[in-house]
């Protein structure tokens, strides 16, 4: 079985048809080009998969392609390269080798929009179920307390 | 000892001379902002246009004749369209199915027998994916069960064992005379003897012993392997997740009976690896089935494939060392045992040449090593950060705590008097130079307090601290290359085949290139290694780069600027040694009059968008070590030279761990780039936390019972120390590019040994295995409690 589903892609309309079991992180990725969606573990426990649905944060990896009919989808590459979160990754060199990264600008992306102004507990817990292997957590947190301090004084 | 082109270049052995004002700096990553926002192409992101995607069926048993294999109900499912079993690539390719870099033992698809749960034995080739992977689970194979091996002492002991007979790679000479040995799991045995150990611990004053066990563990890099082969025109053109390339061309062209021109390996910056994706992993699958074939074949591993191709070794050892009256380290021994699962891999070398270091850094005149390889029926085990020295550091750092605590002593003021310094001659019989153990250590025991009163913790916390050193051979002898093009417009162009990992390394090149001649960032672009555009190099691992390849690419730099030197000296008609390259072109000194680089290479060849090309190479020498005594003049280019210290919690009820401050230096010769050598001290002393109290591969009859991200656990913030604090130590090294040396695995060597040494220090018991689980810490706690 297959269905048509509309969706907005970081602000562009898409109409596709997906089988009803085929998985959002695959829809993204694999037909519509979005190549910062990335399958990590496939059990929605690393993080790599992570978009915003409607604003909320989404293991794609879990999530069937039919469900997001309808929804606002945000990916780490519908951010500009001016956005106060990805500017604060890249000032703080909070990467290595990057693959988790845009995982975790999606998570800071959703935390700022609910709490302009999170203390250092606050980000730990929103981030904690992100893995980055390479170990660039302190650097990850920084960044965060840096965008959120760019975006409540701008 | 280096063989290299330093004596075509003037100027050339000036490990500091450069001027350009790029080395030293903190800048920032190449592609930093396309990672960021995820536009960054990895692997799996090039197109590849129509392909055949694979699905492997795996074997269930550790060990077993394989009798049969039923691939009808897989052929017959709609859009499959091939499947091919390990008898069907052995009759196209004969022995050549059998690779490895050290030994050619491994299939790419398991004939006649499988050695571990996870093995492949059959794989299906279909237009997509789902369909591949759901077919390959239909496949049915009728087994002999065969009796099987998991603990790497009963494999020493043996039977039964894991292949009839040992197969060698010819690759190295001093494994020749393993050939055709039959009836043992031990693949290698590595020997270190100085002076007599037995005579020199019966007359020690204390001496101290015990039995170490570090478990095996994965790599986890969060991009999985993922590889792809286009057999086109009698040529196999391939994309892959490796970290060594080089190796896989002629791995390749070896299988398919292929000239090295004829297999082209290709590559994108990596998503992560430790030591995972490099020597025989998709390759020789992948290529063998598009070449049989003659298709378009692409493999896309999933987790829980990824936890079969390669393991970190569980090594057993056992050990005791003995100080003298006054307090020095007169005697140290440690029997090594290394399980390699069931094909060798790299496991042989990292016996013998991570081995040797097993007594530690410490001045003795006795020490005694025996280090050896042993095959089990569990999925194989290779490189992983570390290169198997961070279990035999947990082994002789616990063992010189005790040792400093028999005889009343400070840990950090005993392990301070035995330390090796530069000059001193090592137990393994080369000598010290640039690995500043003294230095290092005296600045994490700095940095977290040492000799302090302790934190003040509430029951039922206890608080304690500990340290420990480490040392590391790089891997020697090692061959670079770099070919360098400074294009018209005066920007560069570096081929060269390290490959971009997160280490850093397209950063590090370009600023050791712009340091000689006077450019900025952004200025030169490292391409990524493909073998048909990028020359020839050894591995990107071991934490080499930095030192090789920089060095080749220095020297291709350096024979860059003497062109342009000449080239100026004849259009400004001053000789060449008026001439000097800086960042706004070349400058007579005598007549101050100057020429931009464009204006140079334009009039040299009268046209726009021309290049000028330099190239150099960079191999390193070594003396093999002697066959009585293990011992050599020259085992390695340079040393790693590290310590780590902790001051931690332990909750007494619940044997939880909370860490506090971890402070971790490393001497690295010179930091190219402070910030990234930071973030390398950084993730290691993480890795190195996971690999402490919860990281390891847990096994029940050969089967993997936690290969699964929900099951393996790996450090997430929550795990990060409260404090970390990296410091870097710079000895120049002699001839290290602008005195640099590596530091990717530095970190990781003694981490869990100062985590360990901590504890015992918080709660007073020495738990010999790894990790420090809650349940093991308790059960300790319990047994030494009143």
């Amino acid at each position: 079985m297959s269905t048509t589903i509309e969706i907005s892609l970081n602000g562009t309309p898409e109409r596709i048809v997906v089988d009803d079991g085929e998985l959002l992180l695959d829809t993204l990725r694999r037909r519509l080009g979005c190549t910062s969606v990335r399958e990590g573990c496939g059990v929605g426990m690393c993080g790599a998969c992570t978009v915003l649905v409607n604003g909320a944060s989404t293991s794609s990896c879990l999530t069937l392609a039919v469900r997001a009919d309808r929804a606002e989808i945000t990916t780490a590459e519908g951010l500009p390269p001016d956005h106060p979160v990805v500017a604060a990754f890249v000032a703080a060199g909070a990467l290595q080798c990057g693959y988790c990264i845009p995982g975790f600008v999606m998570m800071a992306t959703e935390l700022l929009a609910s709490d302009p102004s999170p203390d250092r507990e606050a980000i730990t817990r929103h981030i904690a179920g992100n893995i980055c292997r390479c170990g660039t957590y302190p650097e990850i947190l920084n960044a965060i307390a840096a965008a959120a301090s760019a975006t409540s004084s701008g | 000892m280096t063989r290299n082109d330093l004596d075509g270049a003037t100027e050339g052995g000036g490990a500091t001379e450069g001027g350009g004002g790029a080395v030293g700096q903190r800048w920032p990553r190449v592609a930093a902002e396309a990672k960021v926002r995820g536009t960054f192409r990895y692997t799996a992101d090039e197109p590849a246009g129509r392909c055949c995607f694979v699905g492997v069926h795996r074997s269930d048993r550790p060990h077993a004749r394989i009798r049969a294999v039923r691939t009808e109900p897989a052929s017959q499912v709609q859009g499959v369209a091939a499947v091919v079993t390990g008898a069907d690539l052995y009759a196209a390719f004969g022995d050549r199915l059998l690779s490895g870099p050290a030994f050619a033992d491994q299939p790419a698809l398991a004939v006649d027998r499988v050695r571990y749960v996870g093995e492949p034995v059959a794989a299906v080739l279909a237009w997509d994916l789902a369909t591949a992977r759901d077919a390959a689970a239909g496949i049915e194979v009728s087994y002999e069960d065969l009796p099987a091996v998991h603990d790497v002492d009963a494999a020493v002991a043996g039977p039964p064992y894991v292949h009839e007979t040992l197969r060698p790679s010819a690759v190295f000479r001093d494994l020749a005379h393993l050939s055709g040995r039959s009836g043992t799991n031990v693949n290698y045995e590595y020997s270190l003897c100085c002076g007599d150990v037995t005579a020199a611990a019966a007359a020690a004053a204390t001496t101290v012993s015990g039995e170490f066990w570090s478990p095996p563990t994965h790599h986890v890099p969060i991009e999985l392997p993922c590889a792809t082969a286009w057999p086109q025109d009698g040529r196999l053109e391939l994309l892959s997740t490796t970290q060594t390339p080089s190796y896989v061309r002629q791995a390749i062209a070896q299988l398919l009976g292929l000239g090295l021109n004829q297999v082209q390996v290709r590559t994108r910056p990596l998503g992560g690896s430790f030591g995972s994706k490099m020597y025989d992993r998709l390759e020789p699958l992948v290529a063998a089935l598009a070449w049989l074939l003659q298709r378009p074949v692409r493999m896309e591993a999933t987790r829980e494939e990824a936890f079969y191709l390669t393991t970190r070794h569980g090594v057993a050892v056992t050990g005791h060392m003995s100080a003298d009256a006054d307090g020095r380290i007169c005697a140290a021994a440690a029997d090594v045992r290394y399980d390699t699962g069931a094909y060798a891999d790299i496991g042989p070398r990292i016996a013998a040449k991570s081995g040797m270091v097993a007594c530690g850094p410490y001045r003795m005149d006795n020490a005694w090593v025996r280090s050896r390889c042993v095959y089990t029926n569990k999925p194989s085990a290779g490189p992983y950060r570390g290169f198997g020295v961070p279990q035999l550091t947990w082994a002789h750092e616990s063992l010189i705590d005790e040792l400093a605590l028999a005889r009343g002593e400070d840990p950090v003021a005993f392990r301070r008097r035995n330390l090796l310094r530069e000059g001193d001659l090592s137990a393994m019989g080369t000598r010290m130079h640039s690995a500043d153990f003294v230095g290092c250590l005296d600045a994490v025991a700095a940095a977290v307090g040492w000799g302090r009163p302790l934190p003040r913790t509430e029951a039922p916390w206890r608080c304690g601290r500990g340290v420990a050193v480490g040392v590391k051979a790089v891997l020697t002898p090692t061959i670079a290359n770099a070919v360098l093009q400074l294009n018209q417009d005066a920007t560069g162009t570096l081929l060269i085949s390290t490959v971009e990992m997160g280490q850093g390394s397209d950063t590090i090149m370009a600023q050791i290139a712009a340091e000689v001649l006077c450019m900025q960032a952004g200025q030169v672009r490292v391409v990524a290694a493909d073998t048909d555009v990028t020359p020839y190099d050894t591995i990107t691992a071991a934490s080499r780069s930095t030192y090789h390849t920089g060095n080749a690419v220095r020297l291709a730099a350096q024979r860059m600027r003497d062109r342009l030197v000449g080239l100026a000296s004849a259009r400004l008609g001053v000789p060449a040694v008026d001439c000097k390259l800086t960042s706004d072109g070349v400058l007579s000194g005598s007549t101050q009059r100057s020429v931009s680089l464009p204006d140079l290479i334009h009039d040299h060849f009268g046209a726009l968008g021309t290049t000028l090309t330099t190239e150099a190479n960079f191999t390193t020498d070594w003396v093999p070590y002697d066959a009585a005594t293990g011992r050599s003049p020259q085992i390695t280019e340079f040393w790693f030279a590290g310590a780590v210290a902790a001051e931690l919690a332990v909750h007494t009820r619940t044997g939880r761990v909370r860490i506090s401050h971890l402070a971790v230096a490393a001497d690295v010769g010179r930091a190219i780039n402070p910030a990234l050598v930071e973030q390398q001290l950084v993730g290691a002393a993480i890795m190195g936390v996971g690999q402490s109290v919860f990281d390891q591969l847990v096994f029940g009859e050969g089967r993997l019972l936690n290969g699964t991200m929900l099951d393996y656990q790996l450090p997430s913030v929550r795990d990060v120390p409260q404090r970390i604090t990296p410091i870097i130590i710079e000895n120049p090294h002699r001839s290290g590019p602008f005195g640099a040396k590596g530091v990717g695995e530095t970190a990781i060597i003694p981490a869990a040994a100062a985590i360990g040494n901590a504890v015992r220090d918080a709660v007073g018991v020495r738990c010999p295995t790894l990790p420090l689980t809650p349940e093991r810490l308790l059960a300790a706690m319990k047994e030494d409690g009143p």
